[in-house]
């Protein structure tokens, strides 16, 4: 990358940061507004049955439920600004703290999917275009594969695989979190959806690519099929393949919820508790974290697409 | 390139080494338990985990009889105001602190003081001068004395014969005031199990308590998973990764076809209901409310919906509580009854009414049946599903019409059926979903819960109950029945009566 290049992309990495701040206020202030007018009291799900309404009247003021909610924001977002994402109503634990408890899991069980996703689904397109063929009956199964992958739901994939490897094989275990094993069918039912997307796109790609200029010319310098394959058409059919890993992974950090019920996977299952018992706080901390993730995974989405593409111009 | 598939298979097999050998006690939550703090426990998750870590000075048994805990005995004055509790000697915290009087009374300031922030401080409420303390209008409990290490003597505002079992709650467990550094999360009791570690959302591990006064547990370690979702938890027990398992009602039939030898079936101490807010329109008429119970064919939707796990209800109080009565008849499905007594309320035409209920499966499936029943007498229900919160604010605020719902008991008797479900000081957030107000009925309940005398408290609770069936503020449904299923190998585990009487003690693997 020349001098020009490497400063382009300075002010672009800068700008886009710059930008997170407007965005996360934006996200805080829609889930704030969305939680306000949401049914449902945090008061009624910390108190639990039988509790007397002095009981709820002293719990709403000493959170401060009843101020206007332009006062309980600016105190939320000042809290924000100094560290401070809250205490949960219901744990009563600091935000922060559970959200770092639980989000190594989520992270792990989403590197592992993504880890599975990326070279069961670029191998197999490429498999198809170099040992396969396109149109080949293998092509036209993995094509009847692919769509499949997509079309089930990951509720029903999951609960199949527990029956069938867990239950019957006793290969895995069904659920839970612990050695390589745990990960396994979890990574499985939550990576699959993107081994289709994957597939079909590297195998588009490779066709378009192996059929340009560039590549008739590096075969009539006599390269090696398998360098030119490998050295030149790979690397530009990977661009687009790069863009979707990156927003799959980002939406594995933050919405692999359903996947984790199922796997009794600790992670974003915590969020979910949060709304269950109105735990305002929890949510709205969750919501920006999340958040912030997701912007930051663009972000470095961004990053390894110019190194892959040094012509991507940062404009 | 050659097919990765069987490839991956083989090196996914290959990792699967680890998965773990069922070498100890495995049970289940279905969430992470909010809170280890007796303080804060509001729900069954941290209820159930409070009953392993601590003692109270009295606690249920499996069949919810009120044992011996940290107290030996204790004695209750003439006025039933006065209690007074004799303490074991040489109880101690995990850590080695001694537990007296001054411990025990340190605790329930603790769990009563504003700064706690625990909503489910009820159960030491009727303490005298506990409201004004849990207000931060008073510096101390009047009614809590310790005259000495061994005795601590409670006096109440008034009469209440059920406080010993209120002690029993969650929240009157014993724990450290103040708390140790780092309890949120590394909590220490006095029960039968030590804690080892909480990894959230996953599971929870304890070890046995060799010093417990009452002997440690047969087995040296519990590990509790945290399993939310229900066919996974069968498939863990079918793995053989859990020693019990609560089996669904929609697959009970299936269980007792694979595995009968291994399931226990239990009468739960549990109502479920349909509450009709007698404040709202049609429903105050009482001719209504029968009506209602004449129209819906609950024997029909017990058998197909619930696989027959219950029985039909006449009443609030349940089988196994003193009250309940199983010779009154429940209303009987009877169309033409039902239209006369709309006819004679003016509702011959009909009317319009909006039914809340949770998300839960088979919830789906009785408002269903229960809006088909109603209609083919006129009544057009509309069924409102949202989740937990919603219904919860809706139905304690007074706005719904019709509520699906169900009632746990907290201890074993009959108050836990009647005061809070009925009495008019109890309307929306104490429990009264129907906003019932009968005066006669009121005193009725005030009464049994304040008689030393048990024969007369019986009598009263069933008088008691025979009026609210003739009140009919519920449609009455039934008292379902728990089915679980034990590992072969898992030895001396019962379903609990109450949500806290299962402390594992006595369970042990026999391989």
């Amino acid at each position: 990358m020349d001098r020009g290049a490497a400063i382009a992309v300075k002010r672009f990495l800068l700008l886009r940061l710059a930008l997170l701040v407007p965005t996360l206020l934006g996200v805080l202030g829609v889930t704030f507004l969305l939680l306000y007018v949401a049914p449902g009291d945090p008061v009624q799900a910390m108190v639990g049955e039988r509790a007397d309404a002095e009981t709820i009247a002293r719990l709403r003021a000493e959170l401060h439920l009843d101020d206007p909610l332009h006062v309980q924001f600016g105190r939320y977002v000042s809290g924000v600004v100094q560290g401070d994402l809250g205490t949960s109503y219901i744990t009563r634990r600091p935000i922060l703290d559970d959200l770092l408890a639980r989000y190594p899991a989520t992270l792990r069980l989403a590197g592992a999917a993504m880890l599975f996703a990326a070279a069961m689904g670029i191998g197999i397109g490429i498999g198809i275009y170099g040992a396969w063929r396109p149109g080949s009956w293998l092509d036209r199964l993995a094509t009847l594969a692919a769509y499949l992958c997509v079309s089930f739901p990951v509720y029903w994939v999951g609960l199949i695989l527990i029956l069938v490897f867990a239950v019957s094989l006793r290969w895995f275990p069904p659920s839970g979190s612990g050695g390589p094993a745990f990960l396994v069918l979890p990574a499985l039912t939550l990576g699959m959806r993107s081994v289709a997307f994957l597939s079909r796109m590297t195998r588009a790609a490779m066709q378009e690519i192996l059929q340009s200029d560039f590549v008739r010319t590096a075969r009539a310098k006599g390269l090696p099929e398998g360098q030119v394959v490998l050295s030149h058409a790979l690397r530009n059919a990977l661009l687009p393949v790069v863009t979707v890993l990156g927003l799959d992974f980002g939406s594995y950090l933050t919405g692999s919820i359903l996947t984790e019920t199922i796997f009794s996977w600790p992670g974003g299952r915590y969020v979910l508790t949060a709304i269950d018992k109105r735990d305002l706080p929890a949510i709205q901390g969750s919501v920006l974290f999340l958040s912030l993730v997701f912007v930051i995974v663009n972000l470095l989405t961004d990053i390894v697409y110019a190194k892959v593409d040094p012509r991507v111009a940062y404009d | 390139m050659g097919q990765p598939f069987p490839l991956l298979l083989v090196l996914l097999a290959a990792c699967g080494s680890d998965a773990p050998a069922p070498t100890r006690l495995e049970y289940y939550l279905t969430a992470d338990p909010p809170s280890l703090d007796p303080a804060l426990s509001t729900d069954v998750q941290s209820g159930e985990m409070v009953a392993l870590l601590y003692d109270n000075l009295v606690q249920f048994d499996v069949d919810a009889r009120l044992q011996p805990g940290l107290a030996t005995g204790w004695e209750v004055d003439s006025t039933g105001r006065r209690y007074t509790f004799h303490l074991r000697t040489g109880a101690t915290f995990h850590d080695g602190a001694p537990i007296g009087a001054a411990e025990v009374r340190a605790s329930m300031l603790r769990a009563l003081a504003p700064d706690s922030r625990g909503g489910r401080q009820w159960p030491l409420l009727p303490l005298e001068g506990a409201r004004a303390y849990a207000a931060g209008d008073a510096k101390t409990v009047k009614g809590i004395a310790v005259p000495d290490d061994t005795t601590i003597v409670f006096t109440l505002e008034e009469p209440l014969n059920i406080f010993p079992k209120f002690l029993a709650m969650p929240v009157a467990a014993v724990a450290p005031a103040p708390l140790p550094p780092g309890f949120r999360e590394r909590p220490v009791g006095s029960g039968p199990w030590r804690f080892v570690s909480w990894s959230h959302d996953d599971a929870l591990v304890f070890a046995r308590n060799e010093e417990h006064w009452a002997g440690p547990p047969s087995e040296d370690t519990l590990r509790v998973r945290i399993i939310p979702e229900e066919l996974t938890r069968g498939a863990e027990y079918e793995a053989g990764l859990l020693s019990v398992l609560e089996i669904p009602f929609g697959e009970t039939r299936r269980w007792e076809q694979n595995v009968p030898d291994e399931l226990q079936r239990r009468p739960a101490l549990r109502d479920v209901f349909i509450a009709l807010n007698t404040r709202r329109g049609p429903l105050g008429d009482v001719r209504v409310r029968r009506a209602l119970n004449h129209a819906v064919d609950v024997e029909t939707i017990l058998k197909t919906v619930m696989a027959g796990r219950g029985v039909r209800a006449a009443g609030a109080i349940p089988p196994g509580i003193i009250g309940y009565d199983s010779t009154r008849a429940p209303f009987a499905w009877d169309t033409a009854a039902a239209r006369r007594l709309l006819r004679e309320a003016g509702y011959e035409k009909g009317f319009a009414v909006q039914l809340w209920r949770g998300k839960r499966s088979e919830q789906a499936r009785i408002a269903q049946a229960v809006q088909q029943d109603l209609a083919a007498v006129g009544v057009r229900v509309e069924i409102v599903e949202r989740d937990a919160p919603s219904v919860r604010a809706t139905v304690r605020n007074g706005e719904a019409d019709l509520y699906l719902g169900d009632w746990y008991a907290d201890y074993p008797d009959p108050e836990n059926f009647t005061y809070p479900l009925f009495h008019s000081g109890n309307h929306g957030t104490g429990g009264n979903y129907a906003f019932l107000s009968d005066s006669v009925l009121d005193a009725m309940i005030a009464r049994a819960r304040a008689t030393p005398d048990e024969a007369e408290k019986e009598r009263l609770s069933r008088e008691s109950d025979a009026r609210i069936h003739r009140l009919a503020p519920w449609i009455f449904l039934w008292f379902p029945a728990d089915v679980w299923a034990a590992q072969s190998e898992v030895e001396g585990w019962r379903i609990p009566a109450v949500f806290t009487g299962q402390r594992w003690t006595g369970v042990r693997r026999s391989q």
